[in-house]
C-alpha cells in the first residue's frame, strides 16, 4: 500500500524497542528469540514490535528455516531518512534566516525607538567623505 | 533543541522542532504571519519565494511559491485553521497534484512562546497520508544494507535527535 506508507513508518519508528531491533537486523538477520534477547520483555511482546515493523515493510521473514528469521528491509527506511532529513534541513535553514532577520528587524528597531535618530549605528559617526 | 518523533502518538507521527530567538514575541508573530516577511525568510539561504499570500484567517488560504536556488519552483498551499496572535498559528498543507512525488499533507502548528527574552518557536507537524508517493525508483537501495550498525544507530537517532543551532 502506497497509502498511508510514510505515516506507518513513521509511527513504526516511534519506538525504541523497534528501533534497537532495526539496528540489530543491521548486522544480519535474527530470528525472534536472537531479537528478544536483548529486551526485558517477553517473546510474544517483540513479536509484536516485529509485526508493527513487518506491516510497515520494515522486516520481511525468511520461509527457509522453521524458526524464520527476520530481515531487514532497507528501501522504506532509506525514503523516511532521505525524507526527514530533507524536512529537517528544510526548517533549519529558514530558521536561520528566520533569525537573521529578526536580527537585521531589532537592530533598525532599536535605531528607531533612540526618538527618531539615524537609521543606522555606523551613521552617528560625524559625516564620512563621500 | 532536538526534533523528535513523539512515541505518544502511536498512530499519527509527529515531528517537532523547536528553536529560540533572541527577539521579543510580537516581533516573531509579525515575523511569522505577515506574508512579505515569510518571503523574506522562507527556504532559508539561496531561496526565494515569488509568490507568499496569506489570508490570515480561519479557512484562509496560504498560497505559496518558492523557488530553490537552481531554479525550481515549489508550490506550497495550505489552509489556516487557527489564528490566536501572539502565541499560536495552526495550518494544513493541501496537496499539489502537479507535484511527483507529491509531498505528504501536512497540520502544523506553531507556537511562540517567551522564554525570558527570547521567543521559543516550536513546530508541530502530524503527516497524513501520502497517495502517489513512489521515491523508490530514485533512492539506491543498496545503501543502507550496507550500512554498519553504528552508522544505523546514528541515523535512528536522528529521528529523535536533531541539533538546534540556536
Amino acid at each position: 500500500m502506497v497509502q498511508d506508507r510514510l505515516s506507518s513508518l513513521f509511527s513504526a519508528l516511534a519506538d525504541p524497542t523497534r528501533r534497537g531491533v532495526l539496528a540489530r537486523l543491521t548486522t544480519g538477520d535474527a530470528t525472534v528469540n536472537e531479537l528478544a534477547e536483548p529486551y526485558d520483555m517477553s517473546v510474544a511482546a517483540v513479536s509484536k514490535h516485529l509485526k508493527v515493523l513487518e506491516a510497515a515493510g520494515l522486516i520481511s521473514q525468511g520461509r527457509q528455516s522453521q524458526w524464520r528469521p527476520r530481515h531487514l528491509e532497507a528501501r522504506p527506511l532509506q525514503e523516511v531518512f532521505e525524507w526527514l532529513e530533507n524536512y529537517r534541513r528544510f526548517w533549519d535553514n529558514s530558521l536561520d534566516s528566520l533569525a537573521e532577520h529578526l536580527r537585521v528587524l531589532q537592530m533598525q528597531g532599536a535605531g528607531k525607538t533612540g526618538q527618531r535618530s539615524k537609521r543606522a549605528r555606523p551613521a552617528s559617526s560625524p559625516k564620512k567623505r563621500k | 533543541m532536538p526534533a523528535i518523533i513523539d512515541v505518544s502518538a502511536a498512530d499519527r507521527p509527529v515531528i517537532v522542532i523547536t528553536r529560540d530567538f533572541d527577539a521579543p514575541r510580537e516581533l516573531v508573530w509579525k515575523a511569522i504571519t505577515d506574508p512579505r516577511q515569510v518571503a523574506v525568510w522562507y527556504g532559508g539561504p539561496g531561496f526565494t519565494n515569488p509568490v507568499c499570500e496569506m489570508d490570515l484567517r480561519p479557512g484562509g488560504a496560504w498560497h505559496h511559491v518558492m523557488q530553490a536556488p537552481n531554479g525550481t519552483r515549489y508550490t506550497i498551499n495550505s489552509v489556516f485553521e487557527e489564528i490566536v496572535e501572539p502565541e499560536r498559528l495552526v495550518w494544513r498543507t493541501i496537496g499539489d497534484p502537479d507535484r511527483n512525488p507529491a509531498p505528504p499533507t501536512s497540520h502544523n502548528t506553531v507556537t511562540l512562546e517567551v522564554r525570558g527574552q527570547q521567543t521559543r518557536w516550536k513546530l508541530v507537524t502530524l503527516f497524513d497520508s501520502i497517495a502517489d508517493r513512489d521515491l523508490s525508483a530514485k533512492m539506491g537501495f543498496g545503501q543502507m544494507i550496507s550500512m554498519g550498525t553504528d552508522r544505523m544507530a546514528a541515523h535512528l537517532a536522528t529521528l529523535q535527535g536533531v541539533q538546534d543551532h540556536g
